[in-house]
């Protein structure tokens, strides 16, 4: 059963880690959005004579011409049409927090969670010790569990 | 006509405020006659906006172009039902329609509850109708539905082509039953906040309410997910556009309120964090409003869009102050004394479901506003769109489905290292073999094999459940399995709706991810008889059907569509070209099978060299986020049944009825 836990696990971790590789035209198009008004990526605009998104593919395959690398290309768009062309923030500077914050708020909160539970634990064990001394002697507690857990079933 | 219907609109906005007044000052004397006046100017309230918007339906349907919405809205040759949809395809109406909403509701309430919460009535009377004063203001004095023309136009403006669809009538309904359905445990809240009777009388005279909200909140995304699939023509279903956002964030929190106030009833904790959770899921759909109509984010929803953006604001900011206002005042009489056997417990699974809900929550109302922000310190506009909320929601989504197969079968209290082996054992093998299976048949995709194996695991655990379950009434009753089935979940209505529930939940988590890791696309340009293939299918192009209409003029690519040699079908993905608003769209054509939707767009067409460009998509298992919205709306059916035990207690409550009637001088 641990196994199966940590086979689940590593695979929601590599999936997050992601692989990184040379730039495909789909990544770029993916990273870049549509400024025809549809409010969709260049990949996903689907109009056909789009006059943003056609020029903007044409421009994608030219820049990967000339060989240069995802970032750098994403850095030629920004600079050409402002950032908000690219579909997603950038890991850099104030844009930083719109990654970090929400994990952030996550871990403090799962702080505020687990210091919580602990307290009412504690809390939880004081109670159970002072209502019913026979039930906190691990071993009849022991018995007692099993008892439940077999009238639960 | 018109005139009275603007009148009933001016009285019902005048009578509001009444109701709110007298209410609170019938609350405060304990003067019965002024609550009886209050709640009798709720059910006044509905009858005139239900003759306003009858008014209104009645010019949409009529063609009456003197009333500027009418005009702008629908057109002579636009087809009954839009006209009537047309209700709520402008603010005016929608307004209107979403006062007429709110009263029902309200009304409902008041009848509901003729006999009993008594002491949090007048308040929750007052808590809706300052809700519904706050919409009839604006439709009084700044988006009249009635408003003349100083002409009268020979024909209307036609309604949104993109809004001339069947999901037109469905997804705007849903969406408003759930966002307002909201507001009623948010009254009752506040009512139980005010009158300090904060024990769990509110919550479970609102649990069905929230139960209902809940459900339409439910339907609307997922029915607006599958009118942009079948109208945006992009093969996809959710763009992450802040509307969007705006109808998941107070599903997401109604979401964490049903499982953590389990925790209030069980064992009476948790009474500040679901007081929260009840405000904030109230103010989404407020800020969701607020986000449609204002047009300080751009999205794809901006039929609706207006000046109203400050007023929803201010009532935002009044209605978040004066709640969190109270709680504050109240927080002395909500601190319980919580206490718990063991961190590992259905108590702090449910804590973690919620943590996770609520940062969701938090990242997707982040990246909403994100931009805003971003315009504010720098000054520079960004955009953030799906890569972003993708990346940030994708683990969080996964880490939720784990929870939702593990929450169920962790034990209330304390979980023993036996119960763990029992429950998890078994269904963790099969999710591992499945995404280990997957792993060897090619897939590459972490989130992927991570996604499907969840899904075998949660389905795994509940079909344990239910199994475990049938077999131990036969073993004690000696019911066949089929009675003892229907038995057990008749008798746990809650506990096996909710797993029918959780069931939908991971179809829908099949579509999303099959849909996200799987889809494969492609762009030709053909000439008539050539041909081209995508995932097993061959896709012959024959030619183009036209046809014309004083409303509408098609033009319909013929595609035949071969599977091993045969033709199984010929798909008819249309352009068309609505006259009045002189506006193209796309109309996909879709063959469906359960294993993937085969969805084609006619890009372009040349008329000269009879020339089309069409985009194909293979969308593996999208079928399922339809099929998932089917079984968690039957999971729904069975939680809010009321149990034999229930109808008996109320069957008790209506006789005591007559009895107290009789004591009443």
């Amino acid at each position: 059963m641990r196994f199966a836990a940590a086979a689940l696990l590593v695979c929601l971790f590599a999936s997050a880690a992601g692989a990184k590789g040379a730039p495909s035209f789909r990544e770029l198009e993916e990273s870049l959005t549509c400024q025809c008004g549809c409010g969709l990526t260049v990949h996903a605009c689907n109009h056909l004579a789009c006059p943003s998104a056609v020029p903007l593919r044409e421009e994608i395959r030219a820049q990967m011409q000339l060989g240069k690398s995802e970032e750098e290309i994403l850095a030629y768009f920004a600079g050409k049409y402002g950032e908000k062309i690219l579909s997603a923030p950038t890991a850099s500077g104030f844009n930083l927090a719109a990654w970090v914050t929400p994990f952030l708020a996550l871990g403090v909160g799962g702080g505020i969670v687990a210091v919580a539970l602990m307290r009412w634990r504690r809390r939880g064990e004081a109670m159970a010790a002072e209502q019913s001394p026979a039930i906190s002697v691990p071993r009849y507690r022991e018995i007692f569990e099993r008892e439940i857990e077999k009238f639960s079933e | 006509m018109a005139d009275i219907g603007s009148l009933a609109i001016a009285a019902a906005c005048a009578l509001s405020l009444y109701a709110v007044l007298i209410s609170v000052i019938g609350a405060r004397l304990r003067n019965a006659n002024f609550i009886a006046s209050g709640e009798r100017g709720v059910l006044a309230i509905w009858a005139l906006t239900a003759l306003a918007t009858a008014l209104l339906l009645r010019a949409l349907v009529g063609h009456d172009f003197r009333i500027e919405y009418v005009a702008s809205y629908t057109s002579s040759t636009l087809p009954l039902p839009y006209r009537i949809a047309a209700l709520w395809g402008g603010m005016k109406g929608s307004l209107l329609f979403w006062v007429l909403v709110l009263s029902s509701i309200a009304a409902t309430v008041v009848l509901q509850n003729r006999d009993r919460n008594r002491e949090l009535m007048p308040y929750v009377s007052a808590v809706l109708m300052a809700v519904a004063f706050f919409f009839l203001l604006l439709l009084v004095f700044l988006e009249p539905p009635f408003e003349r023309l100083a002409f009268t136009p020979a024909d209307g403006r036609d309604l949104n082509p993109l809004l001339q669809n069947y999901w037109m009538t469905l997804h705007p309904p849903s969406l408003y039953l759930g966002y307002v359905g909201v507001s009623v445990p948010y009254a009752f809240a506040i009512a139980a906040l005010i009158t300090g009777r904060l024990g769990d009388e509110w919550i479970r005279t609102t649990r069905r309410w929230t139960l209902f909200a809940w459900f339409f909140l439910t339907l609307g995304n997922l029915f607006g997910a599958l009118w942009a699939y079948l109208v945006l023509g992009w093969g996809g279903y959710w763009a992450w556009d802040p509307v969007e956002n705006a109808a998941f964030m107070p599903w997401l929190t109604t979401t964490a309120f049903l499982h953590s106030v389990m925790i209030q009833e069980k064992k009476n904790m948790l009474k500040v964090w679901n007081m929260v959770l009840v405000i904030l899921s109230f103010l989404l759909t407020i800020f969701g409003t607020f986000l449609t109509r204002s047009g300080v984010i751009s999205s794809v929803h901006s039929f609706t869009q207006s000046g109203l953006g400050p007023f929803f604001m201010g009532f935002l900011l009044l209605a978040l102050v004066g709640s969190a206002g109270l709680l504050l005042w109240r927080l002395p009489l909500l601190r319980s004394e919580n206490e718990l056997d063991s961190l590992l417990s259905r108590e702090s699974a449910f804590l973690l479901n919620n943590l996770i809900l609520v940062g969701m929550c938090f990242a997707t109302f982040w990246g909403t506003v994100f931009p805003v922000l971003s315009e504010w310190v720098r000054g520079v506009k960004i955009t953030v769109g799906p890569p972003f909320f993708n990346k940030v929601n994708a683990p969080l989504g996964l880490v939720l489905l784990f929870l939702t197969g593990a929450g169920p079968v962790i034990a209330w209290r304390r979980a023993s290292a036996r119960n763990l082996r029992r429950n998890f054992a078994g269904p963790l093998a099969l999710g591992a073999a499945v995404a280990a299976g997957l792993a060897a048949f090619g897939v590459r995709n972490g989130y992927a094999l991570a996604s499907f194996g969840l899904c075998a695991f949660v389905l795994a655990t509940i079909a344990m459940e239910f199994f475990r379950g049938v077999r131990a009434r036969q073993a004690l009753l000696g019911e066949s399995a089929l009675r003892a089935l229907v038995r057990l979940v008749a008798k746990n209505r809650r506990r096996y709706g909710g797993y029918v529930i959780h069931v939908g939940v991971v179809m829908v988590f099949l579509a999303i991810t099959g849909t996200a890791a799987f889809r494969q696309e492609q762009q030709v340009t053909l000439e008539k008889g050539q041909s081209f293939s995508l995932g097993g299918y061959t896709l012959r192009y024959e030619g183009v059907d036209t046809s014309d209409s004083p409303h509408v003029a098609t033009i319909a690519a013929r595609i035949a569509v071969f599977r091993d040699g045969r033709q199984v079908e010929v798909l008819l993905p249309e352009k068309r070209f609505y006259k009045k608003p002189e506006q193209p769209t796309t109309e996909v054509a879709i063959r469906s099978t359960l294993g993937s939707d085969l969805y084609l767009v006619l890009g372009s067409y040349d008329d000269g060299s009879g020339v089309a460009t069409i985009q194909a998509y293979l969308n593996p298992l999208v079928r399922f986020l339809a099929y998932g919205g089917v079984v968690m709306a039957i999971g729904m059916g069975i939680v809010i049944w009321p149990s034999a035990a229930e109808q008996r207690e109320r069957a008790w409550a209506m006789r005591a009825v007559p009895a107290r009637e009789l004591e009443a001088p």
